[in-house]
């Protein structure tokens, strides 16, 4: 019914979205071990080690299995093994993460190094398959332009941060905030803002039945934001700060411009009642404009950064607050649906798959959301009161994220007593 | 609904899938040899292209301004 041929094993993307949230529970479950000292800055090891539990054991785990399963759907490509590739990509992903943030922890240059390589190479290899799969497939919508240009800063962003690893490692000379900056802004701006986008494009009028990107906006966000962070990459390696604030300033105010069009086209929606995943998008766009509010000021008033706590409640506002709630989002969209879909098809149109919200009720997803907005809250409050709030925050952090992945085991469950329902309803005569 | 296109139109914009599917192969049932039909959607359906084109269906296209995609199909 689906072109279900099209669609790769639910193998595939599912161990990603089951082992994502792990990495979320850890990094809250570090914060909470560290207590307030780990926010003294954006540098303690502490804070670098949380960072990229979550944004490499969570947000690009989750990115590169979806990628996996929605390529054929969005852009008509398909990956050739998609299984082997899930193979591969999932445990890099997973110990580099791990590698990664020991090696922050333990200051070891063997752990960074190590960290650099599998990572290096994983990413390397992904992008190698999906080039492969990409290959003449034409830029017909904003959404395979996204898609392809995403693809793109994610070989900048984890080339950046192969070499500040090793450069971490082997004790360079570099100038390692600027580069960090840029790293930061590849990863965040180009390789998750851009995906996130080209997604959003298909999936948010598809989910919650909205009107419309309209296209000019659709072409213009990531050409606009890869060329913001071409500029950005020259004026940090031609030493122009002015430059480096410009293509600050230009990837601030177009995710602002982003978040604010899907908020507009989010109040046109045709679905009457919210659910969980229109609140969370409504809970990261909003974190998202605010956090660009404040990078968008240090742009042009960069003294603001210094002031205590700025740049972390940037990034707590940007990534706890953006990126994992619209993550969160979609999961509860795409694991029910991809759980139908294959009852669907394992019911070979004798036997009927169960509802949707009968694989994952709704109101699991929404305490769910509700103890991870406290969570949120707390970590934001955190920055303010530290000595107080930063252990409740990071275990608030991490119950809320084991809610979610409990929630998702949930309904992988739930869909393998279905599929076990269905199929001996078909043996049966 | 029809259009300048062809009076044969499935507007599936504010549909959940699978019912852009579903409803663009029932009106493809219903069209005569020759006959044309314009799908709406907000998003490009790769999906239901491949199963177009392993049915022999010719399609067309177009991105308007608004974020639709008009899709013209053949019988």
């Amino acid at each position: 019914m689906l072109a279900f041929e099209n669609a790769p094993p639910f193998a595939a993307p599912l161990r990603f979205f089951l082992s994502a949230p792990l990495f979320a529970v850890l990094a809250g479950l570090l914060v909470a071990f560290e207590g307030p000292d780990i926010f003294a800055s954006r540098w303690t090891p502490g804070a670098l080690a949380a960072t990229h539990l979550i944004t490499i054991g969570f947000m690009l785990q989750v990115m590169l299995g979806a990628l996996i399963q929605i390529l054929p759907v969005v852009a008509g490509a398909s990956l050739k093994n998609p299984l082997t590739v899930a193979r591969i990509v999932h445990p890099g992903l997973s110990a580099g993460a791990l590698l990664l943030a020991a090696g922050f922890m333990a200051g070891m240059p063997v752990l960074l190094a190590s960290a650099a390589f599998v990572l290096g190479l994983t990413a390397l290899f992904f992008l190698a398959v999906t080039a492969r799969a990409l290959i003449g497939v034409a830029n017909t919508s904003p959404t395979i332009c996204g898609i392809k240009l995403a693809l793109f800063a994610l070989a900048g962003v984890v080339g950046l941060g192969v070499f500040l690893a090793l450069a971490l490692a082997g004790g360079w000379s570099i100038p390692l905030m600027a580069l960090a900056d840029l790293h930061a802004g590849w990863g965040l701006g180009g390789w998750a803002g851009v995906l996130l986008a080209a997604m959003a494009y298909t999936v948010v009028p598809m989910f919650q039945l909205t009107p419309g990107y309209p296209a000019r906006a659709g072409w213009g966000f990531p050409n606009f934001m890869l060329v913001m962070l071409v500029l950005w990459s020259v004026a940090v390696f031609a030493d122009w700060p002015w430059l480096a604030r410009l293509g600050q300033l230009g990837c601030a105010l177009a995710g602002i411009a982003f978040a604010g069009l899907t908020l507009r086209l989010q109040g046109k929606r045709r679905r009457a009642r919210p659910d969980a995943t229109y609140r969370y998008w409504q809970l990261g766009l909003i974190a998202t404009i605010l956090a660009l509010i404040l990078l968008a000021t240090a742009a042009v008033w960069p003294a603001a950064a210094d002031l205590d706590g700025w740049t972390l409640i940037f990034g707590a506002l940007l990534m706890a607050g953006g990126f994992l709630p619209f993550i969160t989002g979609m999961l509860y969209k795409i694991v029910p649906f991809l759980s139908w879909m294959h009852l669907q098809n394992a019911g070979q149109a004798k036997v009927p798959a169960p509802a949707m919200n009968k694989i994952l009720p709704e109101i699991g997803m929404h305490r769910q959301l509700l103890a991870y907005t406290a969570a949120l809250a707390l970590l934001l409050a955190a920055q303010f009161f530290p000595a107080l709030l930063t252990r409740p925050a990071g275990l608030a952090f991490a119950a809320a994220n084991a809610w979610l992945w409990w929630n998702l085991l949930g309904a992988i469950r739930r869909y393998h007593h279905h599929r076990a329902d269905i199929e001996a309803r078909l043996t049966t005569p | 609904m029809s259009h300048a296109k062809t009076p044969h139109v499935v507007d599936a914009r504010y549909m959940e899938p699978p019912g852009p599917f579903v409803a663009t192969m029932e009106m493809l049932d219903t069209l005569k040899e020759g006959e044309k039909m314009l799908l709406l959607l907000f998003r490009e359906p790769h999906p239901l292209y491949k199963v177009l084109r392993q049915n022999g269906h010719d399609y067309e296209t177009e991105l308007l301004p608004d974020g639709t995609f008009e899709i013209l199909i053949s019988r």
